[in-house]
């Protein structure tokens, strides 16, 4: 058979190369498509060029995930190979996809095998991209050689003359100032490294290197990276970060390259990607001192130090692409790599650093764009992508280089006062928020490659945006360059990543525009997405206002949305200037061979405690100078303050540890229950081991003719749907939604209130979870003339904030009840045992990471148990904000909270009609009074239905299965052994259609009981002790300084919702719904494919606003 | 291009013992090495050297040479202007003629047993017609103590290959090297460096003249080198490098003189005896 779309992959012909897949899949039938894939799965194993595989691989990847599943003909529900499973988990994809073709041509096709090929080949999408741009970055002539050094003998790099000779014990210290870049059109993400190389013709940038100040704080504007390098008179590598307040003296070779050990990987990343310690050397077992004797001499050293100036993290300035640069010209300056010693690099010296840099994120395990080491080159630049050619290590193997051709603006291609209208009209901010970018480029990068129809005549759209951004920057108009960023912004970005912009942006824009009318001229994305950094364009007349506005209005935007957006710090606004320079270096000797104020203000509380007689020669004449220094120089002389400040601390953590007792007393914490799960925790009686069922439990799959189908419509649908019309009418049922969650995965541990997210645009506007489900209430009681009460569950992490939230939206105007649940329940975090680290990262299956990546988060992992090590394993864990160290017991609590806080109560009194609850989580955001489950419920008398779904390869966490026989729901943490997981095709949506009546018989209870507090406590104590009791670690982040954030695991305790269908007296019922009702949100990554897949129309034709 | 001179420096100061100093040769004679060098430059059909030297050195340097029936000529280097300035002094020697060049702390023991390292180099010259360079493939380890070239195969066959040169660095480090001294047909990793022996024409003592005199105008202290005209030379004229069949010895380095004092005994007549005593040595040590 002849394919029709591997000409899209291989045409000569550009026109035929850019045809969009998705039309020509819309056309073709379930048959036609899996033969295309029988063909291009051929063909990706046998094609030589590296980017015609790699279309082949998002193709297969866009079929499985979005077409096949849409066409007739598939089955319904379906099992995952768990051998494929585990070739995914480590990598091994080819493998994975062969088992699960395998499986399909043994057991038919279903949606589950569907989504696990589209994830694997996903997958091999980008590690084969990955491995090239790896194999690419070794390539580039001037890094290969530093792989092939083994052996500190065969250092050839030597540290330049100038910087050996000390003069009076002080050896000359070399600084490198760098400023950062911003990017002028944004690139419409064309700076990742795979597009440049696929199609080098639309990537092109402009982009500016700054000097910052933060408005208020700074003087002026300065490079705000500043490094440092000299040699000690002490046989060790001493990195010092001063902003990050970390420094180490390395005397171990091995220490080096473990990056993720502490926060100076950076600093590490940039010796070994200079060449000082090559990255040959890696696993060598050489020693330390071999190689600073080869380097500097006998019994001397190095040290290397960093420091940012306050710039927070998330800028959207690459600020820590341009340090490693900075740090890798520093280094590269001192061993004689580049030939100045002082002053801006030449041409061939900054190209040779942004390689360096490239590799230096590799190898820290983190990446950029190839514009963001932009601030080493001077002024307004124009990068673009080229194409390969041969000689090129990319020639043959992708369309384009790496490394993109670097092309300094000026006159006539530049207005020459254009750097000066910029100054008076930009105002750059930054928002405060510190988000993951990560997922929006895989996005990026998988649209653009299967050339999307809408995303591609979008990106097409932002190359032309680019040539009249240029336009302006010649003419030297700067209303029209606002125009068209601002259009940039609204148009083809947002159009390509919907993702890109929030509710806190476009708040400010949509202010902007409010209060500034004519004189505010444009919007201007920085770097991935919006509200981190982030430009406003003003009439040159009204900046100075405009800035003062912004700040202001920044921080009360920041107030009001900080519940449900991850803020990191209080928003900023910058000075800036263009930077004429690009990374400029100087060389201070004799007396003047000191670092800054910075330095010594973070390094001298941690000297003047060490023993005077163990310090170095050359430490006792630094410091002696800086005590002259001290006397002579007023801004030094402020440092002794400092140092007394630092010596000796506030008690700030006293403050801090008040008011977390004050949280645990407020919110039932129960100090004797806590001392017994320490105490067994301790004991190795409970444990993430001990979560699982004896391994002697029968786990088996359930038959479809054990579960109530309603994927397909029946006459029995018809039946249903009726009886429950006609209960909705009469005002039968409320919903609770579950919203006492801060969305760890949502938001990496950020601790927002993710009922309270802005997650998608629904009718032009970002809706919230909240009201999300509040708009399904309304359709519901709009279409049946009765609106039904809707309930929120809340904690101590989320009462206040849906409060006041819901206040201040007046309920959404919604008619019906809206009512709170408190919880009543509260634990308080403990620092994980050893134990259950290594089980977590050890025993349980865990996806590897690509090769660095790997090594990083091993090297992270052994950080961590050290961490638990010297806290203490078991200990309190407080040393956080306090909503952090506490958390919820887990959502089993949250329907017998409604009993315990008058919730049920007040609802029943209030609309004694209602005898049904649907429950659902917050994020299941399909999930509705649909009349058909209703009805079915009620007409099946069962207590509980609870809602499940076909399971596909992301489904991880249980499943439905007979246990001993017994139809139960099992938690992912409790299955016996990891593969039973993947014998059974139904997966847990949590939403249960509850009948009231029957679930207080389950406790023991009727309706008058609820009037009766110490009844009803007893009652739901009873209940709970026969409910298992899970040991989780949890992910918490612990912010501190400008933005930065540590992730660690914790150990907390839960009872979950689904062991109810334990109970053998209860009756339960499983209804088998489609997966748009029942598909949870865990990630923000997931809401393009559902966004692509059709979802969120779904949802959206489901609600009123 | 005929070379019949041969300008050999030995002007620096650290170094200016270093040629009087005695090794036994390959055919097991004690020789000083500086003798030892004129013989290898005699070998190749030159009998007029030009020796330039430091002030009050002329004496001992007759002496070390003695008896080798070759015309020496000296000047003495009065200025320290570098290594360029020292060759350019031999301009009056050479009166407009194509030379060959070589330092006095290297020696140079060919693999070939009918013909010197020199007699290759000046052979190769004279059969080009262009200036000649006599390199050798080292590892990137190792380039930063040697003058560096890229360049292009002209001639693979026999036992020389032959070269073009497009660039000459001096002492570049790995980095430079493989960004502008990559030349195909190496192994990764390996560049091509001075062998020490030139034979070159008389366009590179104008340039060197041009060199000291801009250094001089530039004020401070002038550091005149040889690569940097020899990068232009190959700039203006062919100019071409020969992988000769030989070893260079480094007599100034660390134990310089004493592994090419080893270097001479294993590829000489007494190779049996000092084999001998070397393992004898060895196996005394490890006891």
């Amino acid at each position: 058979m002849e394919s029709a779309l591997l000409p899209l992959i291989t045409s000569p012909d550009e026109a035929v190369r850019n045809r969009s897949l998705d039309r020509i899949c819309r056309e073709a039938n379930r048959e036609k498509l899996l033969d295309e894939c029988r063909l291009l799965d051929r063909f990706r194993q046998h094609s030589t060029n590296l980017y015609e595989t790699v279309r082949a691989l998002f193709f297969l990847h866009s079929i499985f995930r979005f077409h096949l599943p849409e066409k007739p003909g598939l089955r319904p529900d379906g099992l995952i190979p768990f051998g494929g499973y585990v070739h995914l988990l480590e990598r091994r994809f080819p493998e994975a996809i062969e088992t699960f073709w395998q499986s399909a041509a043994e057991h038919g096709w279903s949606g589950t095998l569907c989504s696990a090929l589209a994830k694997a080949y996903h997958q091999l999408a980008f590690q084969t991209l990955a491995d090239q741009v790896r194999t690419s970055v070794r390539s580039v002539p001037g890094n290969q050689w530093m792989f092939r050094l083994g052996h500190p003998k065969d250092q050839p790099l030597e540290i330049r003359p100038e910087l050996l000779t000390a003069s009076g014990n002080l050896f000359p210290v070399l600084t490198e100032r760098t400023p950062v870049r911003m990017d002028l059109t944004h690139s419409a993400w064309s700076d990742i490294f795979f597009l440049g190389m696929d199609f080098p013709e639309g990537a092109r940038v402009i982009n500016v290197s700054v000097n910052l100040g933060i408005r208020g704080r700074d003087a002026t504007p300065e490079p705000p990276i500043e490094s440092f390098f000299r040699v000690i008179d002490e046989p060790v590598v001493r990195l010092v970060s001063v902003d990050l307040e970390s420094h180490r003296d390395i005397r171990d070779l091995d220490e080096i390259f473990d990056y993720a050990a502490d926060y100076l990987g950076l600093l590490k990343a940039a010796l070994v990607a200079s060449g000082l310690v090559p990255p040959g050397l890696e696993g060598s077992g050489q020693k330390l001192t071999d190689l600073l004797s080869r380097l500097v001499g006998p019994r001397r050293g190095i040290e290397l130090v960093s420091h940012v100036r306050g710039i927070p993290k998330g800028s959207r300035l690459a600020v820590s692409t341009n340090l490693l640069a900075s740090l890798i010209s520093l280094c590269m300056r001192a061993t004689g790599q580049t030939r100045n010693l002082e002053g801006p690099l030449e041409e061939s010296a900054r190209r040779l650093v942004a390689a360096r840099a490239i590799l230096g994120e590799w190898l820290g395990g983190s990446g950029g764009g190839w514009q963001d080491s932009g601030g080493i080159w001077p002024g307004i630049k124009l990068i673009r992508g080229r194409a390969s050619a041969e000689g090129d290590a990319e020639f043959g193997i992708s369309r384009g280089r790496l490394m993109p051709d670097h092309e300094i603006l000026c006159p006539p291609r530049l207005d020459a006062a254009i750097a000066e209208k910029l100054q008076q009209s930009l105002v750059v901010v930054h928002g405060g928020m510190a988000q993951n970018v990560g997922p929006i480029l895989e996005m990026v990068t998988e649209k653009y490659l299967v050339r999307s129809e809408r995303e591609w005549t979008a990106r097409r759209e932002a190359v032309t945006l680019l040539d009249e951004v240029l336009e302006g920057l010649r003419s030297g108009d700067i209303r029209r360059l606002g125009q068209t960023t601002t259009r940039n912004f609204f148009g083809p970005l947002q159009t390509i990543i919907p993702w890109c912009s929030n509710r806190f942006t476009e708040r400010l824009i949509a202010r902007s525009r409010e209060v500034f009318g004519e004189d505010f001229w444009g919007f201007w994305m920085l770097g991935g997405m919006a509200g981190g950094g982030m430009g406003f364009i003003f009439a040159p007349e009204v900046k100075p206002r405009a800035q003062e506005w912004l700040q202001g209005e920044m921080k009360a935007v920041k107030t009001e949305l900080e519940q449900a957006l991850p803020f990191a710090i209080d928003p900023v606004v910058y000075d800036f200037t263009i930077n004429q320079n690009g990374t400029f270096a100087s060389l201070r000797t004799g007396s003047d061979a000191i670092l800054n104020r910075n330095y010594y203000q973070f390094m001298l509380p941690y000297l003047v405690r060490q023993d005077p007689k163990s310090l170095s020669r050359c430490r006792h004449s630094e410091l002696q100078l800086i005590g002259e220094v001290c006397r002579a120089d007023e801004a030094y002389r402020a440092l002794v303050p400092e140092i007394f400040r630092r010596l000796f601390p506030e008690t700030g953590e006293v403050k801090a540890q008040s008011s977390l007792f004050a949280l645990l007393e407020g919110n039932g914490f129960d100090p004797v229950q806590h001392e017994q799960v320490r105490a067994d925790l301790r004991a190795g009686r409970i444990g993430l081991a001990q979560n699982r069922l004896p391994g002697r439990t029968r786990i088996e799959d359930v038959a479809p003719t054990e579960i109530d189908d309603f994927t397909r419509n029946t006459r029995r649908t018809k039946i249903d749907r009726e009886c429950g019309e006609a209960a909705l009418a009469r005002g039968e049922i409320a919903v609770v939604t579950l919203a006492a969650g801060a969305g760890s995965r949502w938001t990496q541990g950020a601790g927002v209130v993710k009922a309270l997210h802005p997650f998608c645009k629904f009718a032009g506007i970002h809706r919230s979870f909240l009201e999300t489900h509040l708009a399904k209430s309304r359709r519901t009681g709009q279409t049946h003339g009765s609106f039904p009460p809707h309930i929120f569950t809340t904690s101590y992490l989320t009462d206040s904030a849906l409060r006041a939230f819901l206040a201040s939206h007046r309920h959404f105007d919604y008619p019906g009840q809206v009512i709170l649940s408190p919880g009543r329940s509260i634990g308080l975090r403990l620092v994980p045992m050893e134990r259950d680290l290594r089980y977590a990262w050890e025993e349980l299956p865990q996806q590897t990471l690509d090769e660095q990546a790997q090594k990083v988060r091993e090297s992270a992992h052994s950080a961590l148990i050290n961490w638990a090590r010297t806290a203490g394993e078991g200990s309190d864990y407080t040393d956080n904000l306090p909503s952090q160290c506490l958390h919820p017991v887990g959502h089993w609590y949250e329907v017998p909270n409604l009993l315990l806080n008058g919730t049920l109560a007040q609802l029943l009194a209030h609309q004694p009609s209602v005898k049904h609850l649907l429950l659902h989580n917050i994020d299941t955001v399909g999930a509705g009074l649909d009349p058909a489950l209703f009805g079915r419920h009620i007409a099946s008398g069962s207590t509980l239905s609870f809602e499940v779904i076909s399971r596909q390869i992301d489904d991880r966490g249980g499943g439905l299965a007979k246990v001993d026989g017994h139809l139960e729901l099992v938690e992912g943490l409790a299955m016996p052994r990891e593969e039973a997981e993947f014998a059974l095709s139904y997966y847990n949506t949590m939403t249960t259609w509850i009948s009231i009546d029957g679930l207080l018989g389950t406790f023991g209870l009727d309706r008058a009981d609820l009037a009766n507090p110490v009844r009803t406590q007893e009652a739901v104590r009873s209940l709970a002790r026969r409910m298992p009791t899970y040991v989780t670690l949890k992910d918490v982040k612990k912010r501190w300084g400008s933005g930065q954030e540590d992730v660690f695991p914790v150990t907390q305790f839960e009872k979950l919702w689904s062991d109810m269908t334990k109970l053998r007296e209860l009756s339960c019922r499983f209804f088998l719904v489609p997966r748009p009702r029942g598909q949870q949100l865990k990630e923000q990554a997931q809401l393009d494919g559902w966004l692509r897949d059709g979802s969120a129309a779904r949802v959206e034709s489901l609600c009123a606003w | 291009m005929k070379a019949t001179k041969a300008v050999v420096t030995a002007a620096s100061p650290a170094h200016r013992t270093l040629p009087l100093q005695t090794l036994v040769d390959r055919d097991g004679q004690p020789r000083s090495v500086l003798e030892i060098l004129l013989r290898e430059i005699q070998s190749a059909g030159i009998e007029d050297v030009c020796l330039i030297i430091h002030p009050g050195d002329e004496e001992a340097y007759r002496d070390a040479a003695r008896g080798l029936g070759i015309n020496l000529s000296f000047v003495e280097q009065r200025e320290r202007l570098g290594y360029g300035h020292a060759l350019s002094l031999a301009h009056d020697f050479l009166k407009g003629e194509a030379f060959f060049h070589t330092v006095c702390d290297h020696l140079f023991i060919s693999r070939d047993p009918d013909r010197s390292c020199a007699r290759q180099l000046v052979e190769h010259a004279s059969r080009a017609g262009t200036a000649m360079s006599a390199v050798q493939s080292t590892r990137e380890t190792e380039i930063h103590l040697y003058g560096a070239v890229s360049g292009v195969l002209t001639r693979s066959t026999g036992a020389e290959p032959v070269y073009q040169i497009r660039d000459v660095i001096e002492k570049p480090t790995p980095t430079e090297a493989e960004q502008k001294l990559i030349v195909p047909g190496l192994r990764a990793g390996q560049y091509l460096t001075f062998f020490g022996m030139h034979v070159l024409t008389p366009l590179v003592m104008e340039l060197l003249r041009e060199s000291v005199q801009t250094a001089r105008s530039q004020g401070g202290q002038p550091n005149v080198q040889l690569s940097p005209v020899l990068s232009e030379l190959a700039r203006r004229e062919q100019y071409g490098a020969v992988v000769v069949q030989g070893s260079r010895h480094h007599i100034s380095l660390k134990y310089g003189l004493f592994y090419t004092q080893l270097a001479l005994a294993l590829h000489g007549s007494d190779k049996p005896d000092v084999l001998t005593e070397l393992v004898q040595l060895l196996a005394r040590s490890h006891q």
